[in-house]
């Protein structure tokens, strides 16, 4: 994947707050610098229960060297290819999952569920590269995506994962504190969405760790691990950097307002 | 793809450009075809704000003397919002060049690349430092 050339970047330009035609309010959270700008560069702030505070909106970063659209945006890394850092021969992929995989790339994305305007789904939307925004409570994590305005709630009150949940698109989440990474638990999970744009497959019997570290006000790192013993014979790795939207919020994303491209496909 | 050969990895990387989602939506290559670049002229008769996508309509009037209506899908609102573009960038009667790709069902649509208006000669809607919000 690193033969892949560069292609010229906007998304950048979308985290960097070129002029909007709303007015911007600051996140009161950020730390201010000397000269009252926001201090990008400070320790994470904590919050009342000494935790790393995680709250504010936030983009994944795009790939520079991922030349993936011919249009004027570039997008994260592993929201196109969650094994974008591994050898096509060491993908732990199991057999009937690469044949479904090679089938979705040979329709060429047409049969994406995101193309039908269908959920996103954990842990796609981890790195979809729209804003989202957490909300930090000692008991309760809410993570708003605008990302097809989709939601979840992270459970940090000791609850157990349930053993048998309806099946969800975003999976059941539970959380808890190790020093200074949140640990979050996803398991009850459909096997209806892709795990990225390429369309790797999963079963439901996906497992996703995602461990939040926030050390500097600027990023918030989260390490994915996905576990699927249905459809990989070995669990698959990567980290996801977001930043800080200081000044920005989220916008309304409803996919199915005004979708018209199926209907123009051959 | 364990299973497969090292002759593979070629084609795949090929899908990657074909089959990756755009704009979170869905893939280009699924509905337009990018070895079909066209620019066309023309006035603004529509436009759509709205997500997932960006549209707006174009009477072209070819060599012939008949107007065609031309469909073209840019980014979602949301993105042009951050980029600095507003609703307003371009309006209704505006007379516009679009650089374009069609699509591949051969119909009047297309996936614009760049929007220059007329009146102005300022490239609207881009990601790039090349155009200016108004």
């Amino acid at each position: 994947m690193n033969a892949l050339r560069a292609v010229a970047a906007a998304a950048l330009f979308v985290a960097s707050g070129a002029a909007a035609q709303w007015e911007r309010v600051a996140n009161r959270n950020v730390p201010l610098g000397a000269t009252g700008e926001p201090n990008l560069e400070a320790p994470a702030p904590r919050t009342a229960d000494g935790k790393p505070d995680l709250s504010g909106v936030w983009l994944p970063e795009s790939d520079l060297e991922l030349e993936v659209s011919v249009e004027h945006m570039p997008l994260p890394r592993y929201f196109v290819n969650v094994v974008a850092d591994l050898a096509p021969e060491d993908v732990p992929m199991q057999p009937w999952a690469a044949e479904l995989f090679e089938e979705r790339l040979a329709k060429g994305g047409t049969d994406s569920p995101l193309a039908y305007c269908k959920p996103t789904g954990v842990p796609m939307v981890v790195t979809a590269p729209l804003p989202y925004k957490i909300v930090q409570t000692p008991e309760l994590i809410v993570i708003l995506y605008e990302e097809n305005t989709e939601f979840r709630q992270i459970f940090l009150d000791g609850r157990k994962t349930v053993e048998d949940p309806l099946p969800r698109w975003m999976g059941y989440s539970t959380g808890r504190w190790d020093g200074d990474t949140l640990i979050v638990e996803t398991t009850g999970f459909t096997d209806q969405s892709w795990l990225d744009g390429m369309g790797h497959p999963h079963t439901d019997r996906l497992r996703v760790t995602e461990r939040y570290r926030r050390a500097k006000v600027r990023e918030l790192f989260v390490d994915v691990t996905i576990d699927d013993p249905g459809a990989y014979t070995a669990p698959i790795s990567y980290t996801v950097k977001s930043n800080l939207l200081a000044d920005e919020d989220l916008l309304e994303y409803f996919c199915t307002e005004n979708e018209k491209d199926i209907e123009h496909y051959e | 793809m364990k299973a497969n050969s090292l002759a593979l990895l070629a084609p795949a990387l090929g899908s990657l450009l074909l089959a990756a989602p755009s704009l979170a939506h869905h893939a280009f290559s699924a509905e337009f075809d990018i070895n079909k670049p066209l620019t066309l002229t023309g006035t603004v008769t529509k436009i759509e704000w709205q997500n997932p996508h960006t549209w707006f309509y174009i009477d072209v009037t070819g060599q012939d003397g008949e107007v065609a209506n031309w469909g073209l899908e840019m980014a979602s609102p949301n993105l042009l919002m951050r980029a600095g573009w507003s609703r307003d960038s371009m309006q209704t009667g505006d007379v516009v060049t679009v650089e374009a790709f069609h699509a591949k069902n051969g119909k009047n649509i297309a996936n614009a690349k760049t929007v220059t208006l007329k009146a102005t000669g300022q490239v609207v809607f881009t990601g790039s430092r090349s155009g200016r919000a108004r």
